[in-house]
């Protein structure tokens, strides 16, 4: 008993911090949107055509980044996590430092790099590879390169985390009872790695659902998402109870999908 | 208890200021360390700084903080909450008529704010309208050379005669009423604006459109990255590339004309030094100078006659025979309807 608290306490203070700055705040904002003791907001939200088509544009993005994010990330953790510790060093760095830097910023070079008159598609060009410049901004694609690059260090570092963690001596036992390479990924690194990539795929689909300024900046006003949806409710049309069901809506699958997530994780834990 | 103080202060402000201004200056409120101006930042923060906030602290030793953005939700939970840091804020057109009716703005004191030289239509009693800007084509002139720019909106419409990507505010306010005229509605007819009318001639634009802008600079920055040859966008922002020797010009015709409005939000913690902040900005001289740098000029008459001639083409009240006026109040009411029907158009494939 006594330990148990003794665990507790020191937290009280950020807990009780916790409950006045976000948990009070958001279930008054949630809140506005029974304000009328009708569950109309909702109805809009769910039953008209336009947010439906809003909110599974969302999952689509936030789907198909996590994939991508997962095709990439996963190979370069595991590099970083394996290689001699000068090239990890590397690795990081170049993981990290565009989380140190502003995601505005982020989005306006790759508005540099990938215009029209970008330095890549001019590049192309100029090598005789393409003859028109290649739609890479103001569409659907500069919204996923975008977002992706955002959004791949939260990939990465789990993934690096969940293979060092590893036992390097069934690797070795592996290797000495003359397993292959590929058998040794499939069988050890794969299943032993799987709640990194689970904790890696589960913060890049919920940070995916609620982007704003990479959507608005690099999809040409053309890829709409919820959260550009609560946006206008709130700041232009000041509909509050609206973008509160708005948001309601998003945080009950945000939640679904954590919990789902998390389920398979313990599962696997248990194994 | 301290609200109420602050109201009475004012009102002795207002009353010594009949008597005499002498005494007024006697029974000044005292004076804060620093008043708080939020504005639409970026290039408006720094011409706002040379032409208003440098001399107003000069004058009275207040020192002027900015903050950015204007956001009328911001400004609506500060005022529902007690809780207002700005002594002065920007305000859209058709929020300050919003904001008027939802009682969240303090009245503007014509005492203090001289608007004698204003034009009738421009002195309402709750908004100070700081500057008019347009929003109106601006081109590349290495694409369309000699005057074979389009010139109107039906010839923005005209994608055979002036081919090449173009771009537009992702909003309804502007394009509903450019289509309506594309389609030949004539200018005094726009309003109450035809939907069905209005989106159906949008259909034949939209796959025309490579990028649909949401911030100001964006327009400019498209032109100026020959992203688009042709793009819809606020006048000054233009102007700021043009004066910097960029290939783009603007043509004038049929533009959509705005009114910029700040107003003092109700509970603001410096009224009176908000009225003052509002009355430094009616000075002529001082506008001329904003209307210099940014393309903007201001609504007291006389300004036009301290600003250099090589400005002058360049500013919107030059040319207000040929644009015409976006109707705000029409917006105060059908706003959020048309925010959503151009959601769903969007959206809509094709």
């Amino acid at each position: 008993m006594t330990r148990r608290f003794s665990g507790v306490w020191p937290a009280v203070p950020a807990l009780i911090l916790l409950f006045f700055v976000f948990l009070f705040p958001v279930v008054r904002m949630l809140g506005f949107s029974v304000e009328a003791g009708t569950l109309d907001w909702y109805a809009k939200a769910l039953g008209e055509g336009l947010y439906l088509r809003v909110f599974w544009n969302t999952f689509e993005i936030a789907l198909l980044v996590t994939a991508i994010c997962l095709l990439l990330g996963y190979p370069l953790g595991f590099l970083i996590a394996t290689t001699t510790p000068a090239w990890a060093t590397l690795g990081f760095i170049f993981v990290l430092l565009p989380l140190w830097t502003s995601v505005l910023v982020r989005t306006y070079a790759w508005m540099v790099l990938l215009g029209r008159n970008g330095v890549l598609n001019r590049g192309l060009i100029e090598a005789g590879l393409i003859s028109d410049p290649l739609p890479l901004l103001h569409n659907f694609n500069g919204v996923l390169i975008g977002m992706v690059h955002v959004l791949l260090p939260y990939m990465v570092l789990p993934v690096y985390g969940a293979v060092r963690r590893l036992d390097p001596a069934l690797v070795a036992a592996a290797e000495g009872l003359g397993a292959s390479d590929w058998r040794i990924f499939w069988r050890i690194y794969l299943p032993l790695t799987l709640p990194g990539i689970f904790a890696g795929a589960v913060i890049v689909f919920v940070l995916s659902l609620g982007f704003y300024i990479t959507p608005a900046l690099l999809g040409g006003g053309k890829v709409m998402m919820v959260a550009v949806m609560i946006e206008q409710e709130v700041r232009q049309t000041l509909n509050w109870p609206f973008a509160a069901a708005l948001s309601a809506v998003l945080l009950a699958v945000t939640l679904g999908v954590y919990s789902v997530a998390q389920s398979f994780t313990r599962q696997e834990a248990q194994r | 208890m301290k609200t109420v103080s602050r109201r009475e202060a004012l009102t002795l402000a207002g009353a010594a200021a009949l008597v005499g201004s002498g005494r007024a200056l006697a029974q000044e409120p005292p004076k804060p360390a620093q008043i708080v101006v939020n504005h639409s930042g970026g290039s408006m923060g720094t011409a706002m700084r040379k032409a208003f906030f440098n001399g107003f602290e000069k004058k009275y030793g207040i020192r002027v903080v900015e903050t950015s953005p204007a956001d009328f939700g911001k400004l609506r939970a500060m005022v529902e909450s007690g809780n207002v840091e700005w002594d002065v804020t920007e305000i859209g057109g058709q929020d300050a008529i919003r904001a008027t009716k939802m009682n969240l703005v303090e009245k503007i004191d014509d005492k203090l704010v001289d608007r004698s030289k204003y034009p009738e239509k421009a002195r309402s009693p709750y908004v100070f309208a700081s500057s008019v800007y347009t929003t109106i084509i601006g081109y590349r002139t290495d694409v369309f050379k000699g005057g074979t720019h389009p010139k109107s909106w039906a010839d923005w419409w005209d994608v055979k005669k002036f081919p090449g990507a173009r771009s537009m505010r992702d909003h309804p306010t502007d394009n509903l009423e450019f289509a309506l005229i594309a389609d030949g509605v004539p200018v005094d007819k726009i309003y109450p604006i035809d939907f069905d009318r209005a989106f159906k001639k949008l259909d034949q634009i939209k796959p025309h459109v490579s990028v649909w802008w949401s911030t100001g600079q964006q327009p400019a920055q498209l032109l100026l990255d020959k992203e688009v040859v042709l793009a819809t966008g606020w006048n000054g922002r233009f102007y700021d590339l043009i004066k910097k020797g960029a290939p783009i010009e603007i043509e004038w015709n049929e533009g959509a004309l705005k009114q910029g409005s700040f107003v003092i939000p109700r509970g603001a913690k410096n009224p009176y030094w908000g009225q003052k902040m509002l009355a430094e900005m009616s000075v002529p001289q001082q506008q001329a100078v904003y209307a210099s740098e940014l393309g903007y000029p201001g609504l007291n008459l006389e300004a036009l006659n301290f600003v250099d001639a090589k400005v002058k083409p360049y500013l919107p009240t030059q040319y207000i025979d040929k644009q015409f006026w976006i109707d705000d109040s029409w917006y105060a009411e059908n706003g959020s309807k048309a925010l959503e029907l151009w959601n769903a158009w969007k959206l809509k494939k094709g």
